[in-house]
């Protein structure tokens, strides 16, 4: 990507008032675009913590503004709660000399399907894809947005290019239902990746209890230390567990994408 | 004219200001010193040179709770920021504070707006849409609790209730930004508050929610269901 010297890029998540691993990756990403020059400034700003939305505008001295959500998919906060909190009147905003440019949400980006075809990967290292069942977990049942339709579309992807025997979506309140992994799995190896944008709640204590690699939650099932167990060796199977794919570092890439995305979308634009 | 949020940090320090919240930040032949004002920085500290520290070092208190509003004032002593420059010291004021800096600029400039609290709730949507119900005695009650600058939030505020609707539950004083909210400040940067945050907003939606519903009275006409279940 061209440097933008004269932008602002601000990074919008969702952000948690009980849990400091939600906001981590956002500014992790940050802290990497930052390192790489690219932008007058690179900022964040959340719905549940500080900075605010609110505040966005605020932060940064650039009049050219491009905002990413960092969020897995479309949904009600791409589309109700972060246009309304930023005074957004569509993908172009102009608003007291300044330009804000609202990107598409990085889950949607087609890359997504590399980042989690990486996290599988380095999660079991050497071990053969043909005999593996991939599983991509998301919410599902939630009415906020549309993950449950991204895991499904990226599964169709990942299926599509034949790397792994079997790839499935599966969620946590839905069916198919994360807790059945075994009954719904083929193959001697199994992956599990889930679909989240940070890890919290879900991936450090709900998903391993559905998959029976916890047994309640559990002060050491809050730390990060479930990921560094694999595999393990239950039920007849080696599964492994990953972290939640928006903590890969690519992710600022897809940020990136983003923009590039929007700048091709939007070409009469300085 | 154009903003300019390092220029204007310097400015701020050229006029001897160097507290904001409960951190000093001191220029030396070096760089900066940036730390708790309760400790000294030839106290045995622990040292860090990147800005970036910052955000690590605000996460959480002393006890390791997550501290959502980073200007609760509960901000944890020990540390010792060493930075080369005026970019670094911005990236760590902002990571310490966040948005202030700026907030604190547009405030000078004229463009920081308070947003009255019927205003900001009266906006929400989805699981938050309820706290348009919030009655002025409870948003009263709420806001002393969770503002109130003695172990709340050192943020000033520059809004009130509605426009004739003052914030009465707390002293006049947090409305006035020239006046330090942490008493024995040195000359500082005011840490503003354009409109309630979130956190506060989602304590008026547990206020509501634990209020008992009262049902009307037998003769009042018959509504379709408690506002709140
Ligand atoms: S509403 Fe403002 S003053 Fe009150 S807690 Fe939130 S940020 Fe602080």
């Amino acid at each position: 990507m061209t440097p933008k010297p004269h932008s602002a890029l601000i990074i919008v998540g969702h952000g948690s008032t009980t849990n400091p691993d939600s906001s981590t990756p956002s500014f992790e990403h940050a802290e990497s675009l930052v390192r790489r020059g690219l932008f007058g400034d690179v900022q964040c700003v959340f719905w549940k913590e500080e900075p605010s939305m609110r505040q966005a505008l605020h932060l940064v001295d650039q009049d050219d503004i491009y905002i990413v959500p960092n969020f897995i998919s479309e949904g009600y906060f791409t589309r109700t709660v972060i246009p309304r909190e930023l005074e957004l009147t569509g993908p172009l905003t102009q608003r007291a000399g300044r330009t804000l440019k609202y990107c598409e949400p990085v889950g949607n980006h087609e890359r997504m399907t590399e980042l989690l075809l990486r996290r599988a990967a380095e999660v079991a290292p050497g071990v053969d894809p043909q005999k593996t069942s991939l599983l991509i977990v998301g919410h599902g049942t939630n009415l906020n947005d549309n993950s449950a339709f991204a895991a499904k579309r990226e599964v169709d992807r990942i299926a599509a290019s034949g790397i792994y025997a079997q790839v499935l979506s599966t969620f946590m309140e839905e069916e198919p239902l994360i807790a059945k992994w075994d009954e719904l799995t083929t193959q001697p190896n199994v992956v599990v990746v889930p679909f989240f944008i940070s890890d919290g709640l879900h991936s450090y204590q709900d998903i391993p209890v559905l998959l029976g690699i916890e047994q309640e939650p559990t002060a050491a099932a809050s730390q990060r230390s479930v990921f560094r167990d694999n595999p393990r060796h239950m039920r007849g199977r080696t599964l492994y567990y990953a972290s939640a794919v928006g903590t890969e570092p690519l992710f600022a890439e897809v940020i990136l994408d983003q923009i590039t995305a929007f700048d091709l979308a939007h070409p009469a634009l300085p | 004219m154009k903003r300019d949020l390092t220029q204007a940090l310097a400015r701020w320090i050229s006029q001897g200001r160097r507290q904001i919240g409960e951190v000093l930040f001191l220029p030396t032949d070096h760089g900066f010193l940036v730390h708790h004002h309760l400790d000294s920085p030839s106290a045995d500290l622990e040292p860090h040179t990147d800005p970036n520290a910052a955000r690590r070092i605000a996460v959480a208190d002393a006890s390791g709770e997550f501290r959502p509003i980073k200007t609760t004032p509960n901000l944890r002593r020990g540390w010792l920021l060493k930075l080369p420059d005026i970019t670094a010291l911005r990236t760590a004021l902002e990571a310490l504070y966040p948005a202030m800096l700026g907030s604190f600029l547009s405030f000078e400039r004229g463009e920081l707006p308070g947003v009255h609290l019927r205003e900001t709730v009266g906006r929400q949507s989805g699981m938050y849409a309820i706290t348009k119900k919030v009655t002025d005695n409870q948003a009263l009650a709420v806001i002393a609790r969770n503002c109130n600058s003695e172990h709340g939030c050192l943020k000033a505020h520059l809004w009130q209730i509605d426009p004739t609707t003052p914030v009465s539950s707390l002293p006049a004083s947090k409305t006035d930004p020239s006046i330090p909210q942490l008493p024995g400040s040195a000359p500082f940067l005011p840490l503003l508050c354009a409109e309630a945050c979130n956190l506060l907003v989602a304590k008026f939606r547990e206020e509501i929610k634990k209020t008992p519903y009262t049902p009307p009275p037998a003769d009042a006409a018959p509504t379709a269901a408690p506002p709140h279940p």
